[in-house]
């Protein structure tokens, strides 16, 4: 098990009355590669800013190294921030963008001289040392951004949706470039983004966040394969979430027809959720599936259809490579293991914090 | 042609904006003080200017009022910037409306307000003062430029600063202040430029002895304009001139190496800035140290505070005097009665030493505003002042309890020989037809109805219904006659030779006949006015003793004849009369009329609220006609 290197500890946090973090509780191993996600006003970014310094919470700790670091000023931190917007110096060319930390800590010159040209071929800008940053698109200043943040060899880089500003094929690069950095640098990466799929693509953990809360925390294929909560398994990707009942273990009800399923212990006859994936409904001939259904419409995607089907009175979502036209009656199946159940919240206040009770 | 309409139309605009100040700039170089007359090319009134300590002065503290309040209220104004960033948009948008309020505000309202608190502080009105009325209305000029320029900034990048290990203040000065330089540089000029340019809100807190280029020319205006204003005025538009470009070629330069991005400041070398202002920064703290060691050394207690009309006095008269008794004089000028008094009603101690005109004194009698003058201290009035005009001083000051005469003179007609038949002896000439179109009248109730008045035999200071009413019906009469009626202009036209006959007060009189001796001015046989003022210590004075000595010295025969020599109105000082070496001003009739003219002249009196209004009513009808 890796060493916990940053520890969350009951941290609190409101603007006036509005609650933005309440008693929060996160661990984050050194060398891993953590994903905060979540919708926008959940909270990330100010989880982000605690652990940078830029803000302070109004209760908790921050535990950086075993040390409390709570009210240890930004400048004080051994991490460095890649911000949303880059935040470059306008002013500065290139070089003195990337040199200001290091002139701070009062290197040689030689050795800033060495680091410029290693960072600026580290993000693949060689010879930008002389530029002034209007002059770069997005993707270059973003890799400025993060050359000037690594050169002063922090033990974690905090990235604030550094990518959200960037069109959809440098977005897509520069996951694959932030990847190869956090290899080569073997350093931690705490990453906040609203985009699932970059959490995905990218993280070795993903933590889910809510409305200031922690939703789920695991492994990308743990929080795509089983969500464990409504919120989790609509914001990452699509999902067909449907109420059902646990008829007993390893047998839900859904819409009126049983399933078989591999999860226990939610009781007898219990109100519960199912999560099943679109990719996951399998269409067969009528007559051969589980529950019969008509194709309502259809959409090519590139890589798969997408299809809505109409069965039991509920509009499923389909893809698939095999196309069933509309108006074409079928029958739906679904494998046990691709049946994710989850408890059913009592109401809204339980599903926020369903993780944490 | 619809490009020429086009042209023509800017064209247009642009004379109309620009010919005044064209104007201006072309009679500074004008020989001759004649507005209407080209009298050759000339510098004299540019080295007059800079051998004029007084104005020299002005301009110094103009500039230090102007660096000083520019550079406190630029620092204070950005940081207040910079700490709204801080605060929520409801209270920045409430307090940036707060700061904008004094922006709209009149500025005889800010001007008044200060005044009264700093009165209300018992501070003394002065550099001090001024200075920090110029810092109070400046800041929301620096706030207006740097605030729309603050809220474009990314406040990340002063984080990104910091977290590369920058100290708070570090990460601002390099992070912050270069993004928001252009806008702090452009709210210190605007600043500059409404310090300069203040002329109200300095002259309310300005209080005695301290004069900026505003209130300085203003006061100088009092008896018409003289070329070295013109010549002034052409230095600070040139000055304007240069600023502006200034500003522009920074900024396109600046624009020039951003690169393509329009709205991108970024200058690369912004060291430059920085050093230009650490230079002034340390110039203005150097002045504004030696101007308070300076102010700290002055000997406060030996002083007198004078207040006179503008260009009433020869400047070397007060060098002697500072010299001769080692009193250190603060010398104000004004330029009306009116104005005196409403200073003197709003603080009785401002000055110690006044010189208002005879009705005006009879008005601060009446209102207890003097104090009596101690005649044993005052051997050289004894002696050398001519016992006519002390009587005539008496008409208004009973007893001559309170009034040392200073100056005096005439109204009556001044004419050009070569246009005019035969000895004028009689305000009937302004009736005569023959001159139609070439006579000037005065603009001004009094003076106007005096000539219509003297004309009939009645008394200038009638209140007679029926008198009034003959005098505004001879003066609708002779309007037909009249080019013009007019104040400072008879004074031009008349030496231009533009007119042949016109109303003049005899002290212009003594000017114009210098610059045309053409020029011959008379006292009709029929009387006309006389005028006097005089030298009177006000009540609350703090330095009456050496405000005594003032009067004295002013009496003593050589410096009255200074003073004759400098202002050209009529002495009273009749010791100072014998000494004029040139015998064509000594037994000149205009400089010093014989008594038998006087005789027939009066005294204007204040007439009281009832006679003013006929007056007035009469002299709207008279304007009003054909």
């Amino acid at each position: 098990m890796a060493k916990d290197l940053i520890l969350l500890e009951n941290i609190s946090k409101a603007y006036g009355d509005q609650v933005i973090l309440d008693d929060l509780n996160l661990s984050i191993h050194e060398n891993s590669f953590v994903t905060i996600l979540g919708p926008s006003g959940c909270g990330k970014t100010t989880t982000l800013r605690i652990i940078g310094g830029f803000e302070s919470p109004d209760s908790g700790r921050v535990i950086f190294d075993g040390k409390d670091i709570t009210s240890l000023a930004p400048n004080k931190r051994q991490l460095n921030t890649v911000f949303q917007k880059y935040a470059l110096f306008t002013h500065m060319t290139i070089a003195e963008n990337i040199a200001f930390g290091l002139k701070i800590k009062n290197k040689t010159d030689q050795y800033i001289k060495d680091k410029i040209k290693y960072a600026l071929k580290l993000v693949n800008l060689e010879g930008f040392e002389k530029r002034m940053p209007d002059s770069l698109s997005g993707g270059q200043q973003q890799r400025v951004a993060i050359a000037r943040a690594i050169v002063n060899e922090p033990k974690v880089l905090l990235l604030d949706e550094p990518l959200g500003a960037l069109d959809l094929k440098l977005r897509q690069d520069m996951q694959y470039e932030l990847i190869r950095l956090k290899n080569e640098l073997g350093i931690t990466f705490i990453y906040v983004t609203h985009d699932q799929e970059e959490a995905l693509t990218m993280s070795d953990h993903i933590v889910v966040m809510n409305q200031g809360y922690i939703q789920q925390e695991g492994s990308p294929e743990t929080i795509y394969n089983e969500p464990e909560n409504a919120f989790v398994a609509d914001f990452i990707g699509d999902s067909n979430i449907i109420p059902a009942v646990m008829v007993r273990d390893e047998l839900v009800n859904i819409l009126g027809t049983n399933f078989a399923c591999v999860d226990k212990g939610f009781g007898e006859n219990k109100p519960v959720d199912v999560v099943i994936r679109p990719e996951d409904v399998e269409l067969v001939k009528a007559g051969s599936g589980t529950l019969p259904g008509v194709v309502k419409n259809v959409i090519f995607k590139g890589v798969h259809y997408e299809m809505e089907v109409e069965a039991g009175g509920y509009e499923w979502l389909v893809h698939s490579t095999r196309m069933a036209e509309a108006g074409r009656e079928i029958d739906i199946c679904v494998d046990p293991f691709n049946i994710q159940v989850m408890k059913k919240p009592q109401s809204e206040d339980e599903e926020a914090i369903a993780i944490d009770v | 042609m619809k490009k020429f309409l086009e042209r023509f139309y800017m064209g247009l605009i642009l004379v109309f904006m620009y010919l005044p100040i064209v104007t201006m700039i072309v009679l500074s170089f004008n020989a001759s003080k004649s507005r209407a007359r080209w009298g050759g090319f000339t510098f004299k009134w540019y080295l007059n200017l800079f051998g004029d300590s007084e104005i020299i002065n002005a301009l110094a503290n103009t500039m230090t009022i102007a660096l000083i309040s520019t550079l406190v209220a630029t620092v204070i104004g950005t940081l207040t910037c910079v700490a709204l960033m801080g605060v929520g948009r409801k209270s920045r948008a409430f307090i940036m409306g707060i700061t904008n309020i004094p922006m709209i505000n009149a500025d005889i309202v800010t001007g008044i307000s200060l005044m009264l608190l700093f009165r209300f502080l018992h501070m003394n009105t002065g550099f001090i003062t001024v200075l920090i009325a110029h810092i109070t209305f400046n800041i929301p000029y620096v706030m207006l430029s740097v605030m729309p320029r603050m809220k474009t900034i990314n406040p990340s990048v002063y984080e990104a600063a910091l977290d590369l290990g920058a100290e708070p203040f570090f990460a601002f000065r390099k992070t912050i202040l270069p993004d928001l330089m252009p806008a702090v540089l452009s709210g210190a000029m605007m600043a500059f430029t409404m310090s300069l340019d203040d002329f109200i809100i300095t002259y309310f807190t300005k209080g005695s002895g301290f004069d900026t280029l505003s209130t300085k020319i203003y006061n100088e205006v009092k008896r018409g304009i003289q070329p070295e204003i013109y010549a002034l005025s052409a230095i600070i538009f040139l000055m304007v001139i240069v600023i502006m470009l200034g500003s522009r070629i920074m900024r396109y330069n600046k624009a020039k190496r951003a690169g393509s991005k329009e709205d991108s400041y970024a200058a690369k070398k912004r060291l430059p800035i920085g050093k230009t202002i650490a230079v002034i920064a340390l110039a203005v703290v150097m002045i504004t140290a030696g101007l308070v060691f300076g102010g700290v050394f002055r000997s406060k207690s030996n002083q007198v505070y004078v207040y006179n009309w503008g260009e009433y006095i020869d400047p070397e008269v007060i060098e002697i005097f500072q010299e001769e008794t080692g009193i250190e004089v603060v010398y104000d000028e004004f330029e009306s009665n009116e104005i005196m008094y409403a200073k003197l009603a709003s603080d009785g101690a401002a000055y110690d030493v006044v010189c208002p005109s005879d009705y005006m004194i009879s008005k601060l009698i009446g209102e207890d505003m003097l104090s009596p003058l101690d005649w044993d201290e005052l051997p050289y009035a004894k002696e050398n002042l001519d016992e006519a005009y002390m009587q005539s001083a008496a008409q208004f000051d009973p007893g001559n309890k309170y009034t040392i005469p200073n100056f005096c003179g005439t109204v009556g007609i001044l004419y050009n020989k070569t246009m005019v038949d035969g000895p004028v002896n009689s305000w009937d000439i302004l009736w005569d037809p023959k001159y139609k179109g070439s006579i000037l009248m005065q603009d001004s109730v009094r003076d106007a109805f005096m000539v219509a008045l003297a004309r009939n035999g009645y008394s200038i200071n009638s209140t007679d219904r029926m008198e009034l009413e003959k005098a505004a019906a001879d003066l609708i009469a002779q309007k037909p006659l009249v080019q013009a009626y007019v104040i400072d202009q008879v004074r031009d036209k008349m030496i231009g030779g533009e007119a042949a006959l016109g109303v003049i007060y005899s002290g212009e009189a003594v000017y114009t006949q210098r610059e045309n001796p053409d020029l011959e001015y008379v006292i009709p046989d029929e009387g006309s006015n006389v005028w006097l003022d005089g030298w009177c210590i006000t009540k609350d004075a703090r330095h009456k003793e050496n405000a005594l000595k003032w009067i004295n010295f002013l009496c003593r025969e050589d410096i009255a004849l200074k003073n004759f020599e400098f202002v050209t109105y009529t002495t009273p000082n009749k010791k100072a009369q014998e000494l004029i070496e040139d015998e064509s001003i000594k037994n000149s009739e205009v400089a010093f009329p014989s008594e038998e003219s006087l005789s027939n002249c009066e005294v204007y009196q204040y007439l009281g609220n009832d006679a003013d209004k006929i007056y007035n009513d009469l002299w709207k009808k008279v304007k009003a006609a054909e």
